[in-house]
This record gives C-alpha cells, structure tokens and sequence, in this order.
C-alpha cells in the first residue's frame, strides 16, 4: 500500500517553492504582539477596579476620619465604637458561635455520609450523592423558609402536631438551617478525600488483627486529615459569611452579615457597615487561607492513588449506613418538599387547599424580578465562563509577565464574603460618573468577580487537560493568538465551557449576599425579592419565588447533562457538573 | 527551495540548568540530519529554538544567511510534526491540512488541490472527511505529515514523530519520510533517541549528551568510528574490556591482546571495546592461520539467543559478560549448545581503544 502513493507523487524538488504571494501577513502578527499583553492587562485592571477598589473604599471609610485617606485622618475610632457597643459586639461572638457549632456538626455529618458512598457497599448511591448536591440549586434562604414552616411560631411540627409553645427562631434556626445548606460543599472535598486514600489500607490493617474501631481511628482518620481540616474551613466560611438564612430565621439574634446590613439600609451607617465587614473579613480569610493551604496539601496526596473495589460491608454496617444516609437525605429533602409544596397551599399549615394565587406576585418586582435575574444570570454565565476561559488561556499557555501577580489576584474573590464585597460597590460606584451603578450591568460584573475564583480555576484544570503541541502546531501553522484561541481552544473547551456556564448561572441565580446592596427601586431580582416578600409577611410568595428559582437553575443543569451526553462527555450527576 | 540553516554557538539555560550547551551546526539545504541522543540531552530543546518557541540564551540561528532569534515562529516557515501528532481534534483531516494555508489567505480553489495533492503523497486519499478519533495512530501521523508538508515549509522538524507508533509501521513510516524528503528535496531535522531509527535515516546524525554535540558524521561513520564509548555503547552494541596497558602490551585479567594503534595512547588504564559482530570464530568465519596468536581465547557458551538474521552468542571472559554475534548460516554450520567450549578471536584492528569509559546505568 506504501509503495502506491510513493510512486503517485507530483511534486518533485524543481516545483517546490515557497509560494511568497500566500504569506503570512506581517501586519496581523504584528497586532498580533500586542493581544497577549493587552489581556493580561485588561484582566489585571478589571480586577483591580472591581475588587481591590471596593475593597479599598471599605478599608478607608473605616479606618480613615470621613473616608479621607491620609495620616491624620487615620483613626480606630470605628472600632472602638464596635467593640463597646454591646449589641454590635454580640454579632461577633453570635457569629463565632453559630459558625463553630454549624462546622463540628457538617464535618461530622458529612464525613459520615462520605464515607458511607466510598466505604461501604450500600445501594442507592447514586441517589443519595445527588440529594446531597441539592442544596446548590436554591439560594441559601430556603432552608431558613422551610424551618419556619416546620418549626416556627406556626409551624407544622411544633404548632400544629405537638402544640408546643418551643420556635426554632435565632441560634438554632440559623445552625440547623447553616448545616442543611453546607452539606454539598463540604461533601465535594471529603467524597474527593476519601476516594482518593487507599482502602486497602483499611483492609491491611483489618487482616492484620485491628478491630474496626481502631482501624478506623487509627487509619480511616488520619488518612483524611487534610480533607476533613479543608471541609470543616469551607464550612466555617460559608456560615459567617451567609446572609440569607440569619436575617430570615435570626429573629433578633443578630449575626455580622445581618449586622453589616441593618448597619447599612436601616440606619445608614456607611462607616460602621464597612467597619464591620472588615471584622467578617479577618475569620473568613483566616479560614479561607487555612483551606488552600490544606487543599494544596490534598491534591498532592490525591495524584496517583489507586481506586480498588469495596469489599462487600457486613449487613449490620449497610443497615445503619443505609438509615443514615436516608436520614440526612430526607432532611434535604424535607426542606424542599415545605418550600415548594408550601408555595402551592392557600394557608400553611391550616388550609391544604391547592392555589397558584402565591404565584401572582404582590411585589413590584415580581416576575419582572425572575426574567431580570435569567438575564443577569444569562449574561454572568457567558461572561464569566467566556471572561475566565480567556484568563485561563492566556495565563496558562502564554505564559505572560506577571502571571503570579494575576493568579493571586484571582484566587482573591474566593476569600472576600460577597455581603463585604456588595458594601464595597456601593461605597465605590456610588458616583454620578459610574454610568453603569444602579443598572443590571454592576450586579453582572459584581458576580462574575465574587465567583471568578472558581470559574478560573476550572478553566485552568480543563486547559491543562489540552495538550500544548496542539497550540503549538497551530502557530507553526501560522495561526495567531485570536485564530488559535476561537478555531481550536474554543472548540475543545466547549463542555468545560458550559459547565462554567452552568455554574456561573447557578451561582447568580441564588446568591443573595453579594447583590442585596446591588438591587435598587429599579433593578429587582428573583434572590432578594425573596426576602423583600418574606419581610414584608408574603411568606408564601416567598416560597413561590424560590421555587421558581429552582425550578430555572434545574432547567439549566438538564440541559447542561444533554449537552454533554451529545458530546460523549461522561457526567455523573451533579457533583461532576459543579 | 531550502536555503541553508546555521546553528552559531547556541546555548539554552533553564535557570541553573544547561539544556544546550554552546553549540554549532551549518545545516545543509536539503538534507537529511538526525539529532540522536538519549532522554534529557537536549534534543527538544534544540528543534525548539530551530522553530521559535523557545528563545536561544546565547549565539545565532540563521537562516539564508539572517540571523532569526527574534522572528515569531509564524513567520518562520518551518514545518512542525509532533510525537503526540498535535492534529486539531475539532477538525476534519481535510481542514487540518488546509488549516495553514487558511492562515495564509489562499484562495479556496488552490487550497483544495493543494490538500488532494497531499492527500495523495500521504495514501490518505478517501480519509478527507474523517476526524483525527477515528484514525489509526500511523494515519494520524501522516495527517500531521501531510498538514506540516501542505504550507511548502522552507525546514521541516519532526521531534520523534514515530515513537508513540507500534514497531511495523514504525518502520514503514519511516520509509515514507524517506522518501517524502528525497522527491521533495526539503532539508528535515529529525529529532530521535533510537540509534536504528538515525542511522537508517539521516544524511547525518548529530550524536548528543547533555546539552552538546558528541560526533556528527554520517551513519557509516558513527557506527564505524565512535568518537567515544558512550557513542559505541549507545549507537549499536559494544563488549567493554577494562585493560591495562604494560610495557606496550595490553592486558586483560590474565589475558594479552594485541590492539592496532594501542600505542597512541599514554594512560595506563585502557577500554577496549569490539562490537559482537567482530568476533570471529575461530576456524569457521576466520582460518586460524590468519590469526594474531594472541588474541584467540577460548570461551564456554553461556546463553544462545536467535534473533533471526544472527545469533547472539553470550558468554564470560574474565568474569565479564560479552556477546558474538554470528551470521545465522554460519551458526547453521556449527551447531553450537550451552556449555560447548568455543574459539574466539579479536582481530586487533576490530578493537576501539578510549581512555574513559561511559557506565550505562542499568
Ligand atoms: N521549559 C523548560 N523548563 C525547564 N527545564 C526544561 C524545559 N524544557 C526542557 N528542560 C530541561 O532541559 C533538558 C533537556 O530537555 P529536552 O530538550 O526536552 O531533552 P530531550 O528532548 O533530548 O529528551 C532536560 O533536563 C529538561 O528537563
Ligand atoms: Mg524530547
């Protein structure tokens, strides 16, 4: 077959010559220079203007006399006001509380629960590892929402069916309804952890004389360290930073998120807001550092480990892994079914009768609210996903000059509470000049800039994935940065594309915290009509809304599985899609 | 037309390490040069700054005379073949060879006789709408010839394009670069660390370790004449004998050779080294009249292995383990078994003489 073509040739050494009219044209490559640098730059500076200036206009308004900056004006007095005023004080202690107790009770939980869908054989699992996820589809007030319909003044359980005076309002609500809204993320890292450590370990030990007990106090334990130190972080961070379910379940227990707020909207103290956030900030990035460098430590435990089969578990340990795992899922459950099943009933919990009159919404915002938030959402989600990939690329294969500078910078959004970083626009952009303050567009970049994190992050690990003579070849083709980029990095990268896509989405879809101070008389959106509904004594409406939300944000992760099953990419529910 | 390619005392650091080290090279147009050295000499590094993705440290590349340090690879014009292939998976092979010249704005109707055209150079006619996936590994890589090959590239690099292959159509592939860059008269630098693969190839093989050129000559010459024992360890299969040379005569354990040009050297430690091939058999590929005294020993068979044209024979001098290699008709005439007493002898001219010797670490 080889000697076919060989003697088929046409081209002979006389005719080959390098055909000068079809070069490569010299002006493009030289536009071409400065495509590299000016991204660099404009992420630098976007960056720079819509995170590091916010965050800076909170440290000068609450270290600086009247927000001006300069040595005489430096002042603690804004602290010192915070930490004598007994009220606001109590926030902070109020917020170490409810965070500790919401992180021994996760990490303990999911640990559990984790180890329940590596460890042991029991069915279902499938099932379990995606209720387990559900909590990210809705906006964290929901749990708060059903909590009060279960166990509130009027609630099901406690009024109505054991007519007990006992409400689940303040440090409790606010714990359990934290716990119920940490599960997924710190079941991402431990299912991860545990996946990753060897159980064959667990069965040397076991075969070597060690009760369970001890194997697993002795192996199981310590091989997750990093893990468990890493989810109990996380979780630490996302309950003193929530805000949702404190102001809807807090009652008069006030936390520093709903402090931050109240200090804000009610009583328009600007300085003592931003005083505030700073106090947030220090345990949250404290918690936040703690965690990267544990996750650094984690994945290079991870690399390389082997993934054996389960033995079988004896019938006794399914049995209880099963009870357990059904309870924490119903619990999940549970809190779904009050909401949406709350939003469709005429009086919970005394008229059962089926209405759709909470759907007609009694607010301004009301289903305008729900389209504002699908486009915002829509435009987070193509902006983010398409911002970060860009970041990613150039970052990742061109290596630009300050990429560590860059990469810090984008790793930062993860460590600022998005309530913080809201205080911070308003404090920033508050100014005739910003055109875009008070339209969509601020909520838009707002979000896309508190979840750039992780969105960059993905992109980078899918670019990895990519390998680099592609690109290479490409040049050598004479392929510039902009051809290369949309007719072969683009391309490969459009699953991952569209799970950022999804994320994104997801993510502005059912953030409260970073855009409660973003919304204005004009521009409503779905998240926070949610609370303007249940203040305002709508609760049912509130439930409604919710629901809507999560009705949208599974409409997008249905399509986002059926993408990607086109695509022969392999998904496993939704903890793959996150 | 090729124009011819100057590497003028070029280095590359990375940080503290010395990838290349301070070499030089005219490249002549239209030939075929392989760069053959182990894993981590350099070999890569080299192509790269040939192509423009890595920046030389120190010295020139010059092409027709202009030095080209700092010209984008873009405009460089060379052809690049990878080993993973690098085809673009999103295309059909149709689209990845005309991706280039795309790049270059070429009128539609050209760009598909100039595809056809390679097409049909690579056997590939009747693959065009296939994608990449649904190749085999041998196709894929003559898609990434042909897609390199259809710019018209002044150079073509290929940074071992064969070695993801399995052995049979490693071989063939082979033949077809052969003979791709004879009909096209394109100068190729091909990148290697399998000695068969440079010697059955190059006009010229460039022998590399750590970071410099070691012996540049053509492939009769390297295998005929290593420079070093490295290069006679590495390029083909050499038995090591560590001797000491007394009184002009050269001793081996109990053992006395005679060795031509022995008397070149000074030191007092000296390695000899012969290929297995050299060995001769006493009374079957050599009369024993021919035969300096000396140099006939007399060894037990330890290890027969048939490896098709020639057998290798293994066994011990001198607590060392050596091998002959007997053409397979001859071994027919012998018949030797395990443990058969045999004659051997080393021609003196057979033997390589070098002051250090290269320790493969096994
Ligand atoms: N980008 C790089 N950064 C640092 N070291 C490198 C880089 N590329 C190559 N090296 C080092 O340079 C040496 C030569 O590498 P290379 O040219 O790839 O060798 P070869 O292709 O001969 O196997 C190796 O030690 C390798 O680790
Ligand atoms: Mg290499």
């Amino acid at each position: 077959m080889d000697g076919h073509y060989l003697g088929a040739m046409n081209t002979t050494a006389e005719e080959y010559v390098v055909p000068v009219e079809y070069g490569i044209s010299s002006t493009r490559m030289e536009i071409d220079r400065f495509i590299v640098p000016t991204v660099t730059i404009f992420i630098a500076l976007l960056l720079f203007f819509f995170m590091l200036f916010p965050l800076w206009s909170i440290l000068q308004l609450s270290f600086f006399e009247g927000g001006q900056f300069g040595i005489a004006n430096f002042t603690l007095a804004n602290f010192k006001k915070y930490f004598t005023t007994s009220y606001t004080l109590n926030a902070l202690w109020h917020s170490l509380y409810v965070s500790v107790a919401t992180t021994i009770i996760v990490t303990i939980l999911v640990f559990f629960f984790a180890y329940a869908m590596t460890r042991t054989t029991i069915s279902g699992k499938t099932f379990f590892r995606n209720v387990i996820m559900m909590p990210l589809v809705a906006p964290s007030i929901i749990q708060a929402l059903a909590l009060i319909y279960l166990f509130g003044r009027n609630g099901l359980i406690t009024a109505h069916f054991l007519k007990i005076d006992w409400n689940i309002y303040g440090a409790t609500g606010i714990i359990v309804s934290e716990v119920l809204y940490c599960l997924p993320h710190a079941f991402v890292i431990l299912y991860t952890t545990l996946s990753a450590v060897d159980i064959r370990l667990d069965e040397a030990a076991e075969s070597l004389g060690a009760t369970p007990l001890k194997v697993f106090t002795r192996i199981t334990l310590p091989s997750a360290k990093y893990g468990i130190f890493s989810a109990a972080a996380l979780t630490f961070n996302l309950t003193i930073t929530d805000f949702g379910n404190p102001v809807v379940i807090g009652a008069d227990y006030n936390v520093l998120a709903t402090e931050i707020y109240a200090q804000v909207t009610n009583l328009y103290r600007f300085d003592l807001g931003a005083t505030i956030s700073i106090i947030l900030l220090v345990p949250s990035l404290m918690a936040f550092i703690l965690n990267y460098y544990i996750s650094r430590k984690t994945f290079a435990m991870i690399s390389g480990a082997a993934k054996p089969v389960i033995p079988p578990s004896r019938p006794l340990k399914k049995i209880s892994f099963t009870i357990y795992c059904c309870l924490v899922s119903f619990s999940i459950i549970i809190i779904f079914a009050t909401v949406v099943i709350g939003s469709f009933v005429k009086i919970w919990p005394y008229d059962w009768s089926l209405t759709l009159s909470h759907y007609k919404f009694p607010s301004i915002g009301g289903y305008s609210a729900i389209w504002t938030s699908v486009w915002v959402s829509i435009f987070v989600g193509i902006g983010g996903s398409f911002i970060t990939l860009v970041a990613g690329y150039v970052m990742e294969t061109r290596k630009p000059f300050f990429k560590q500078f860059i990469y810090l910078l984008s790793v930062m959004p993860a460590a600022i509470p998005g309530l913080v970083m809201g205080l911070g626009y308003i404090l920033a952009f508050n100014k005739p000049y910003y055109f875009f303050y008070g339209t969509p567009w601020i909520i838009v970049i707002n979000v896309i800039i508190c979840n750039f994190t992780l969105g960059i992050l993905s992109s980078i690990s899918n670019l990895r994935n990519i390998d680099p003579s592609i690109e290479e070849a490409s040049i050598s083709l004479g392929g510039d940065t902009i051809k290369t980029f949309f007719k072969i990095i683009f391309p490969l990268s459009r699953v991952a594309f569209f799970q950022n896509f999804v994320y994104f989405f997801m993510r502005s879809m059912t953030t409260i915290s970073a855009v409660i101070f973003l919304v204005s008389a004009t521009v409503h959106l779905a998240a926070i009509e949610i609370i303007m509904l249940d203040n305002d004594g709508w609760t049912a409406s509130a439930n409604a809304m919710c629901t809507c939300i999560i009705v949208i944000v599974l409409i997008m992760l249905g399509i986002l599985q059926i993408v990607s099953k086109k695509t022969g990419t392999h998904q496993e529910g939704l903890v793959s899609a996150l | 037309m090729s124009k011819k390619l100057v590497l003028e005392n070029v280095s590359k650091h990375f940080g503290s390490l010395i990838a290349v080290n301070n070499v030089s090279l005219d490249i002549m147009p239209g030939e075929f040069l392989c760069f053959l050295g182990p894993s981590g000499c350099g070999k890569t590094t080299i192509l790269r700054m040939i192509t423009g993705f890595e920046q030389v440290t120190a010295g020139n590349i010059i092409y027709d005379g202009k030095i080209i340090n700092d010209v984008i690879p873009q405009k460089r014009e060379f052809g690049i073949v990878f080993q993973s292939y690098a085809l673009f998976p999103n295309m059909t092979v149709n689209q990845n060879i005309a991706f280039g010249l795309k790049m270059r704005k070429m009128p539609q109707k050209l760009i598909d006789e100039r595809v056809n055209e390679m097409l049909g150079l690579l056997g590939l006619a009747g693959w065009d709408t296939h994608y990449p996936s649904q190749l085999s590994g041998g196709q894929q890589q003559r898609v990434a010839l042909g897609r390199a090959l259809a710019i018209k590239p002044s150079v073509l690099l290929l940074d071992e394009p064969l070695s993801a292959l399995d052995a049979k159509i490693r071989v063939r592939l082979r033949t077809v670069i052969k003979r791709l860059q004879e009909e096209l008269g394109i100068t190729m630098i091909y990148v290697t660390h399998d000695q068969e693969e440079a010697l059955a190839l190059a006009d010229r093989v460039v022998i590399m370790r750590d970071g410099e050129f070691r012996q540049i000559g053509s492939p009769f010459d390297i295998y005929k004449e290593p420079k070093t024992s490295f290069i006679a360890e590495f390029v083909g299969t050499s038995n090591f004998l560590t001797c000491t040379k007394k009184n002009g005569k050269i001793q081996f354990g109990r053992l006395e050779f005679v060795a031509a040009n022995s008397s070149d050297v000074a030191e007092e430690t000296v390695y000899l080294a012969i290929r297995p091939e050299n060995i001769e058999i006493v009374d079957v590929t050599v009369p024993a009249d021919n035969c300096v005294p000396s140099n006939i020993v007399e060894v037990e068979v330890e290890v027969i292995n048939f490896l098709g044209a020639v057998v290798r024979i293994t066994f011990f001098l001198e607590g060392e383990e050596m091998f002959v290699d007997l053409p397979e008709k001859e071994f027919e005439k012998i018949s030797l078994k395990r443990k058969d007493k045999v004659k051997l002898y080393f021609p003196p001219d057979a033997f390589h003489i070098y002051t250090e010797l290269f320790r493969k670490l096994i």
